[in-house]
């Protein structure tokens, strides 16, 4: 998932707000973007959008906190599944 | 040892222990002695810019070390501090600065762009920031420019150290008066109660809002210890909070069970070193059996305890677990009160309860609050009087929570008397949330009301009936709550009705909103 389509998700899922602007290497914690709950609906939509399985030790800050980083994480995840 | 206001172990350790860690944030240390001459020229500049003793300072930025020298600075300036959520929204934070007068702002350049929206409103200096704000500000540099000698200022213990501002009914906050003779209660039952050391390192994971803060601060400057500032985006990721953890070496965490039961569930415990762990206390809301039991079964070698008290009377009661694995599955008690308290349950009547009878807990304490800033309707509301011991009338304050009093002598919670309610820890008046959404030219009338949801904590649901023809649009309206309310009070989800249904008395019947419009799973 790249970071377009996740920026997308994000702006349509969980902000509820198309209009949104979120640069790629925002800051999603600190911008509130996302909270612990919305983390939770992101992480449900990887696995089932990209078919992989995070582990709970991957859910971390580093990985996670912005597009870019999750765009990463989940390719690294991908091809290394794959 | 110390003298009686609530930063003096700071002077004290920065003579004892000089070079001991007072502050660590992600890998930075801040010493006594170094928090102990920053924090006495912050005191300085704030007394040269005007700042008089019970004048209010606002805290306003993300954790770091800076956070304490800000708390330390304010204090030792004779100052009362004012923590302010650095994630609200800016028409709450404009309030708060107007409802308590606050003319001094120690901020950070991190905030620089909520700041510039305070142009025009705020009227006061802002400090920690040489950013462009478009308002007066002095950065650490030229704050660091004045003595590192204490001020001359003088204040006692009754005066106030820190007023924390919580949801209020009306649609505004209320802020709470906290003194330094409450506060020095508070820290104290808080180190003695978990024997902490200055070899404790004590995280400091909630919010400098939130009252477990001043456990978290105060009773690890009692002894002398290490408070561990955990940074925001780490608490919204268990790995990473249990990361803190093991990288930190943290012995005592007191914290919401909303914390607890993710770092349970999505917190890869297996795979970290925790044992430096010794004692995890929680409050906030009730702790679900069957989270606690398996979170004690992880940390067989860790004191548990749960505490309980309303922000006005933090502390007041608590229950030390006993340890696993002898089986529970009642809710935890809330226990017995602490040593600087007196319970009194009461009915309907103001009479006393019986053993096994419901009533509310009023609650007599030295850590009391002071009462609400600037609202007297309030503080004639929230005490009763009672003449316990002659001729002077003991004040005790009324919690508005629900409590029954077992054979055993241990407090059951039972729940709120009225509609406040307790989301992840947070206090949120479902009233506010309905007068948030009904201050939209859409809404007609709004009703908030929680259903549990899938951690064991509640989450908040509002339904709006439409004015007129008008198209009531749900993101429109969200957005809208999301100006007026912190974060965790804005709806998680929000529907439109066309008509509300009602009780005989005309009233909004929220149970059954919540019949016909949320699916609940079974119990």
């Amino acid at each position: 998932m790249n970071v377009e389509a996740l920026r997308t998700y994000i702006q349509n899922e969980i902000l509820n707000d198309p209009d949104f602007v979120i640069e790629a290497d925002q800051d999603l914690l600190l911008s509130e973007i996302l909270n612990s709950l919305s983390v939770t609906m992101l992480l449900v939509h990887l696995e089932a959008a990209c078919n992989v399985r995070i582990p709970p030790e991957d859910v971390t800050l580093e990985n996670f906190s912005t597009l870019e980083s999750i765009a990463g994480y989940v390719q690294r995840l991908s091809e290394s599944a794959g | 040892m110390f003298d009686f206001l609530i930063h003096s172990p700071v002077t004290h350790y920065a003579r004892t222990t000089p070079d001991h860690p007072a502050f660590s944030c992600t890998g930075a240390e801040l010493s006594y002695a170094e928090l102990d001459a920053a924090s006495n020229r912050l005191a300085n500049a704030l007394l040269a810019n005007g700042l008089q003793p019970g004048g209010r300072v606002g805290i306003y930025m993300h954790k770091g070390l800076e956070l304490g020298v800000a708390i330390y600075g304010a204090l030792k300036a004779g100052g009362i501090f004012v923590p302010l959520d650095p994630f609200m929204p800016t028409e709450r934070l404009q309030f708060i600065l107007d409802d308590c007068e606050i003319r001094h702002l120690v901020s950070a350049n991190a905030m620089a762009a909520s700041l510039a929206r305070l142009q025009g409103s705020f009227t006061g200096r802002v400090y920690g920031v040489d950013a462009e704000v478009g308002l007066p500000a002095l950065g650490w540099e030229a704050v660091d420019d004045y003595p590192d000698g204490p001020p001359d200022v003088w204040i006692v213990d009754q005066d106030l150290a820190y007023i924390m501002y919580t949801s209020g009914s009306t649609g505004h906050p209320k802020g709470m008066m906290h003194s330094h003779h409450g506060s020095i209660s508070y820290a104290r039952w808080g180190a003695q109660h978990v024997g902490l050391t200055a070899a404790d390192r004590v995280a400091s994971h909630a919010p400098l809002h939130f009252d477990l803060s001043i456990f978290d601060f105060f009773s690890t400057s009692q002894s002398g210890g290490t408070v561990v500032l955990v940074p925001e985006p780490v608490t919204k990721f268990a790995a990473s909070w249990t990361e803190t953890i093991e990288q930190e070496r943290i012995s005592v965490v007191f914290t919401v069970p909303f914390t607890l039961i993710e770092m349970l569930q999505r917190g890869a415990m297996d795979k970290r070193d925790l044992s430096s762990l010794r004692w995890i206390l929680f409050g906030g809301e009730p702790f679900p059996p069957k989270h606690l039991r398996a979170l004690m079964e992880k940390l067989p070698n860790v004191q548990f305890t749960n505490v309980y008290g309303p922000a006005e009377a933090p502390s007041c009661t608590c229950y030390d677990l006993p340890p696993y694995p002898e089986p529970f599955d009642e809710p935890v008690p809330i226990g017995t009160v602490s040593v600087n308290s007196v319970d009194l349950i009461i009915d309907e009547d103001d009479r006393e309860c019986g053993v096994g009878e419901q009533g509310e807990l009023c609650i007599r304490s030295s850590t009391l609050t002071r009462g609400y800033w600037n609202r007297p309707d309030l503080n004639e509301r929230v005490y009763l009087y009672r003449d316990s011991f002659g001729p002077f009338p003991d004040v005790y304050f009324r919690t508005g929570d629900l409590v029954v009093r077992h054979e055993d002598g241990l407090l059951r919670f039972l729940g709120r008397k009225d509609r406040m309610v307790k989301t992840r820890g947070h206090r949120v008046e479902l009233d506010e949330v309905e007068a948030a959404l009904a201050t939209h030219a859409d809404v007609a009338e709004a009703a908030a009301f929680v259903v549990d949801d899938e951690s064991g904590s509640k989450a908040i649901l509002a339904a709006v009936k439409p004015a007129g023809s008008a198209a009531a649009e749900v993101a429109a309206l969200l957005q809208h709550a999301r100006t007026k309310l912190p974060s965790y009070a804005v709806p998680q989800e929000l529907f439109v009705v066309a008509e509300f249904p009602r009780t005989s008395s005309g009233k909004i019947d929220r149970k059954q909103i919540i019949r016909q419009h949320v699916k609940t799973g079974d119990p």
